[in-house]
């Protein structure tokens, strides 16, 4: 039961007042509710790709001992906006020997297959476009739409260096579906399910009841899924599809105004989706802690509304952490050659990732479920994940501090804003 | 090995080839027969205790009504010695045997020549012209040159193409159509490429990623440096210099001190060569700070650029301090500097040191170790000991490939002999002696050496002037003479000509970037794209040294 169906049956009930199981124009009221749900998903992602372009283009800044973007609005919050105007305003330029149909098309075709997955991503406690029952399989498939849609824009425009980034990006994508989809395998294993919200209430509110926690072959496969979906989104250390410094900008080199917009779109929307994909199959997802699926379901009427609200925030909380992370990669790393980026895929991540599913295979034989043994192995993990998380913002916290004194030394003043506060 | 000693051993196994040997210039020169030039270089390059084994520089001079000649340059890194060649070619139609199967660095000083002068050189396999278009009319370093008018309907004056209004745009200056293309993709990187770092072109077939070939098409940054020269006072001609190279204008402003102050026989005040001491160390420094954050953004890492632009940042203040500018310095004068370096500014150097060298520890921190980033360097576009020489590689790319030599120590000038420092040579520090990731590590090191260097000088600073009584109109006497200093990318060498009057009658410039480029031709095939990228930035090539 999703929302969509929900929010229709009660509005043919209330509005209509007719029985939505007997009435025979009942598919209209689903048609014009599921417009309205792609039309409110659709703002949505608009809404998102666009903050969080800001937001990574701050973080940069930050990183780079940079201001980053801070006139439109306060802050820059809507500098967004502005780049949007901007992109609308501009010709669309299509190249004199460009494949004229598939040029036009192509930015679409991207940004569909990226549209696509938000219907299957559990945003809260029933918060769900479509919980359908392969939802995990739905999302690994309809991305590859997306495979189509930058090759055929690297060679519909007709420029070599376009063409480049296509080929790359294709031998990138389908390479990095097998690893991506072997270690989310294991979470399907885990669940016992392929839908979106089963997997999610398989885990719990707690980190312990988290998949990537349950055991070590888990841990491994959620940071094998996480790698696999920064290649797949094309981001740093694996944006070889793009490289600045080699391709110029790939693909997407002859596109102006909105039709290069999409792709961006694509990208920021996408950066959203593996986060959330992630985040669902291996860190309880919507679950709030000490609160189960079914105690929620259980309430009604306000406390309902705000369990749900607060489980979207619990995973929107989840998933901006994982976004923060991929930025800062992003940002950190350099890139890899296209030979090394091959050897990445096929000899460590491959095989990799096929251990795991061996690996929870047989723990799921050996290890009884809530038995002292997997309690014992989720502490451990638990322990582990911690200490990685520590040591990770301690690093940056002295490098932050030694940077900070340094130049207090040499300038005599206070070197940058601190953390809180923006320039 | 001193010159006349050289003669002498020349004279004695190649008697009959010797013309005459000019022991009154500053620098002097042996002229030989065209006709044996070949068999007295093949000579000087085999014999074990000569042992040329770099040709640094193949310059033409036009001598109307009768003559042109070429003189070449000749260096051992080996006997740390040198001698220049002289050859007299008829003005009519100037041809000599072609040394590019001696020294392949001969290759490009020979087509150039060829561009500018109109010397025929036999037996080069690709005499085509460099810097100019395919269909220029004229050679403009011939005395009695004439410049078009127009080319393809653009007004080459300046003052005309400002009123016309040019509408005509020029052919593609290179044309692709004699590459064979058989099945594999021509692909033209550049001019406008962020990894060619200017504006450099690079005509690549490739087969996918992997590149078969790639040609270096030069010249869109080509502003007849030394013809310019020959039309201008020696202090005049100062300014031009920082454009030579733009990243590192000290050295170029350095060169041509040096050899003006070694024609007219200037004396530098002591404090002025502190002063260019200590501006040459941190423009050093802020050259290396962008080869090595721009090799760092071609692999694609953006944020380590980034924290070295905030260094070069503060570096641009404190020459802003010294001589008024950020970029193009302009701040050597023939006979010393033009401004004294006051103590505020000294005291300011040595805050931004003591955070300088731990920000170094940061960077190696966040780059310089990673994993990608030493697997993209390391073991990558080696450059061989016996190639850098045989393509006279200099500075920190000759050393990376494991050859000790530092003008600073080898051939001292100015001060540097007073100071301590060590000449960083490649060990293979990650990889092989002589990848990528040697000469990126390389400059990382000359830096803290730099620093050394900068500590020294401050802390001896003597009092004094900073400026020698120089002559108002420098006229100095018909001489010849070879100056050079060690830049951030090498050698940066200025043979000046004089004729006794106020301008130079003929200037030519050895630069770093020149010879390295014939080098990344030689290195392409095999290599994939990114690796290309690499290379260029390893070798820390910048255009405008290129073109001149």
């Amino acid at each position: 039961m999703n929302v969509i169906q929900q929010l229709a049956d009660a509005a043919a009930r209330g509005l209509l007042h007719v029985d939505p199981a007997t009435w025979s124009y009942m598919w209209l009221v689903y048609a014009v509710f599921i417009a309205l749900g792609a039309f409110v998903t659709f703002v949505f992602v608009a809404i998102f790709a666009g903050p969080v372009s800001w937001i990574e283009r701050r973080i940069a800044g930050r990183m780079q001992s940079r201001i980053g973007p801070n006139r439109v609005g306060p802050q820059g919050v809507i500098q967004w906006l502005a780049d949007g105007l901007k992109c609308l305003l501009k010709e669309d330029l299509l190249p004199a020997l460009a494949d004229k149909w598939l040029f036009l098309v192509s930015p679409y075709l991207v940004f569909t297959g990226m549209f696509a997955t938000f219907v299957a991503l559990p945003w809260g406690a029933n918060l769900i476009a479509a919980d359908l029952n392969v939802g995990l399989l739905y999302l690994l498939a309809i991305t590859g739409l997306v495979v189509i849609g930058i090759l055929m824009a690297g060679w519909s425009s007709n420029s070599k260096w376009a063409l480049f980034g296509g080929v790359r990006s294709t031998a990138q994508l389908v390479s990095y579906e097998i690893p991506s989809a072997f270690a989310l395998m294991t979470v399907v294993i885990a669940a016992g399910t392929l839908s979106m919200q089963g997997i999610v209430r398989a885990q719990g509110g707690w980190p312990w009841d988290w998949f990537i926690f349950r055991n070590p072959f888990l841990f491994a496969a959620f940071f094998l899924s996480f790698t696999s979906a920064v290649a797949e989104g094309n981001r740093t250390p694996f944006d070889l599809p793009e490289a600045e410094s080699e391709l110029v900008a790939g693909y997407n080199v002859e596109y102006s105004g909105m039709r290069f917009l999409f792709f961006l779109f694509a990208e920021w929307a996408n950066l959203y989706v593996m986060s959330a994909i992630a985040t669902a199959c291996f860190l309880g997802g919507w679950q709030i802690p000490g609160v189960t699926p079914e105690q929620i379901a259980a309430t009604q009427g306000w406390t309902y509304a705000g369990l749900q609200l607060l489980s979207f925030f619990v995973f929107a909380a989840k998933a901006s952490v994982l976004v923060f992370f991929v930025i800062q990669i992003r940002w950190t790393l350099p890139r890899l050659r296209v030979d090394q980026l091959m050897i990445t895929c096929w000899k460590y991540l491959v095989p990799l990732s096929l251990v795991a599913i061996l690996g929870v295979l047989v723990l799921m034989v050996l290890v009884p479920p809530r038995g002292v043994v997997d309690y014992a192995l989720r502490g451990v993990m638990v322990a582990a994940g911690a200490a990685i998380a520590i040591t990770y913002v301690r690093r940056i916290w002295q490098t932050f501090m030694a940077d900070r004194d340094l130049y207090r030394r040499m300038e005599g003043k206070p070197l940058w804003f601190p953390p809180y506060r923006l320039p | 090995m001193g010159p006349a000693e050289i003669h002498e051993r020349l004279r004695t196994a190649y008697g009959e080839a010797i013309l005459e040997f000019q022991d009154a210039l500053l620098d002097p020169v042996v002229v030989v027969r065209p006709e044996k030039l070949h068999a007295v270089c093949r000579f000087l390059r085999d014999d074990p205790v000569l042992r040329f084994d770099t040709l640094r520089l193949v310059t033409g001079i036009d001598r109307p009504p009768e003559t042109i000649e070429i003189v070449y340059h000749l260096l051992s890194l080996t006997q740390h010695h040198g001698i220049r060649l002289r050859v007299r070619l008829a003005r009519e139609d100037p041809l000599v045997i072609s040394l590019q199967d001696l020294w392949p660095t001969a290759n490009w000083h020979e087509r150039e020549t060829y561009d500018l002068l109109g010397v025929r050189f036999s037996g080069h396999p690709n005499l085509r012209r460099l810097l100019l278009p395919p269909d220029w009319v004229g050679h403009p370093l011939r005395k009695d040159y004439v410049r078009p008018a127009e080319y393809h309907g653009i007004p080459t004056d300046r003052k005309t193409a400002l009123e016309r209004r040019v509408t005509a745009v020029a052919p593609a200056m290179h044309q692709a159509k004699d590459v064979p293309a058989d099945c594999f993709m021509l692909l033209n990187m550049g001019p406008h490429h962020p990894a060619t770092h200017g504006v450099l072109n690079f005509l690549l077939e490739t087969d996918g990623e992997v590149l078969r070939r790639a040609r270096a098409e030069v010249g869109y940054l080509h502003r007849g440096m030394e013809k310019i020269a020959e039309g201008m006072t020696y202090p005049s001609t100062m300014p031009y210099t920082d454009r030579i190279d733009y990243l590192g204008a000290m050295f170029t402003n350095h060169g041509w001190a040096l050899a003006a102050e070694r024609l007219a026989g200037i004396e530098v005040p002591r404090r002025a060569e502190f002063c260019r001491v200590i501006a040459s160390e941190l423009n050093r420094i802020a050259s290396h700070l962008i080869a090595t954050g721009a090799l760092a953004m071609d692999v694609g890492a953006y944020t380590p650029f980034l924290h070295w632009i905030r260094e070069r940042e503060t570096i641009n203040d404190i020459t802003d301090r010294i001589c008024g500018a950020r970029l193009t310095y302009n701040y050597m004068r023939i006979g010393g500097v033009s401004r004294d370096i006051d103590a505020e500014t000294i005291e300011r150097i040595q805050r931004w040191l003591d955070h300088f060298g731990p920000m170094i520890d940061e960077f190696n921190r966040l780059i310089s170790g990673n994993e990608i980033f030493v697997r993209r360097l390391a073991n990558m576009t080696v450059v061989p000991a016996q190639d850098a020489i045989d393509y006279a590689l200099v500075g920190p790319n000759l050393r990376a490939s494991g050859i000790d030599w530092d003008l600073r120590r080898d051939e001292p000038y100015s001060i540097y002999p007073e100071f301590q420092f060590d000449v960083i040579v490649g060990k293979g520090w990650r990889g092989c002696v002589g990848d990528a990731y040697d000469r990126y590590w390389c400059r990382m090191l000359e830096m803290g050496e730099s620093i050394k260097i900068l500590r020294q000088a401050m802390a001896q600073l003597p009092e004094g002037p900073v400026r020698a009584a120089v002559p108002r109109v420098l006229k100095p006497a018909a001489n010849e003479v070879y100056a050079r200093v060690e830049g951030p990318r090498g050698e940066a060498g200025f043979y000046v000509v004089s004729d006794g009057s106020d301008k130079p009658y003929r200037a030519r410039y050895r630069t770093g970037s020149f010879t390295a480029l014939p080098v990344i031709e030689r290195l392409a095939p095999g290599l994939m794209l990114a690796d290309l990228v690499v290379l260029i930035g390893s070798l820390d090539v910048i255009a405008p040294e290129v073109d001149r």
